[in-house]
């Protein structure tokens, strides 16, 4: 890394911006659905993307074709537990209460991003807004609210006892 | 299982059945129609492991909780309109009770609320097959006679628009 002419500030700001991303993808990689996806952790412009490469498999309506709601709602859904879970201190695997998910533009069969922004992170919960687009950001194919619960250390010990 | 009933329905119901079992990704999900009665319809998917929402849990991601209410309340549409006609989803609401286990398949339970000619809405309960728990609700609002569709099952490719 060259620390020449550059103000400290973009530089400690790019190397945050990689340990995010690598976060995430350590993150993303632990969940089995998410691998057979094939989601990818990416760095953009403005933050980390989740990038969801497009295959047969993905197709919801094969006379457009267009992708299923279902694999958006996976690309919302993961992308908001990995922002919340990466947001937390002591990065708990949160639990997905509820999802509501908008389908502004039909997903054509092509690659698709998605980013997120916390709406709130509380001690408890985690409220996750996530964006996805295709070919231009400033055009969302789909818009999705997440909340999330963030478990109690009682509830984790529960959780190994079996109950 | 039962056989399934499809040899019973109007064409319509018969062509949507048709259509649900060819799409890619509830093919890939292992998604099957069980019943479509009156309105109502019974979606099946037996879990696989790569559908686990973490390496030590033996728990099903919600998303494909998310995908069955989607497939299973697209069906609900036509199976309450009785008519073929494109329809896309507006948007669905999830919420998840509790979890659900791997060791146990899903059954999806969709009904169409409400019609219009433009709109329809659709409840979906899915439950685990096994002690008929409540894992999860949906409600989704579907917009039907979308533009630059056709709608062909069985001829794949043949006549998209």
């Amino acid at each position: 890394m060259s620390t020449t002419g550059d103000s400290a500030q973009p530089i400690s700001g790019a190397a945050e911006s990689g340990k995010e991303c690598a976060d995430w993808q350590a993150l993303m990689e632990r969940i089995p659905y998410a691998r057979h996806l094939g989601l990818e952790v990416q760095r953009g412009d403005a933050g980390v993307l989740v990038h969801l490469p497009c295959r047969e498999a993905l197709i919801g309506n094969f006379m457009l074709p267009a992708l299923h709601g279902g694999v958006l709602g996976a690309l919302i859904e993961l992308t908001a537990r990995v922002a919340a879970q990466s947001q937390d201190a002591e990065t708990r695997c949160p639990r997905i209460l509820d999802s509501h998910i908008n389908y502004l533009r039909s997903a054509k069969a092509r690659s698709t991003f998605a980013r997120a922004d916390i709406v709130r992170q509380g001690r408890r919960t985690s409220l996750v807004q996530v964006t996805c687009w295709q070919g231009d950001e400033n055009k969302p194919i789909a818009t999705g609210q997440v909340q999330l619960l963030l478990p109690t250390m009682a509830a984790q010990q529960e959780d190994r006892h079996g109950h | 299982m039962t056989k399934p009933n499809r040899t019973q329905h109007s064409n319509a119901v018969a062509t949507a059945w048709q259509f649900t079992e060819q799409v890619p990704h509830g093919r890939e999900l292992g998604m099957q129609v069980v019943s479509v009665d009156q309105g109502q319809v019974c979606m099946r998917l037996t879990p696989q492991s790569w559908m686990f929402a973490q390496e030590d849990t033996k728990e099903i991601c919600t998303s494909v909780l998310y995908s069955l209410a989607d497939s299973a309340g697209g069906l609900a549409v036509f199976a309450g309109a009785l008519e073929l006609m494109p329809i896309a989803t507006l948007d669905l609401r999830m919420d998840y009770l509790r979890p659900a286990s791997g060791d146990q398949a899903l059954l999806a339970v969709a009904t169409c609320r409400h019609l219009t000619d433009e709109v329809a809405f659709i409840h979906c309960d899915i439950l685990s097959e096994g002690n008929r728990e409540l894992l999860a609700t949906a409600n989704a609002t579907f917009m039907r006679n979308t533009q630059g569709q056709q709608f062909h099952a069985g001829g794949r490719g043949k006549e998209s628009a």
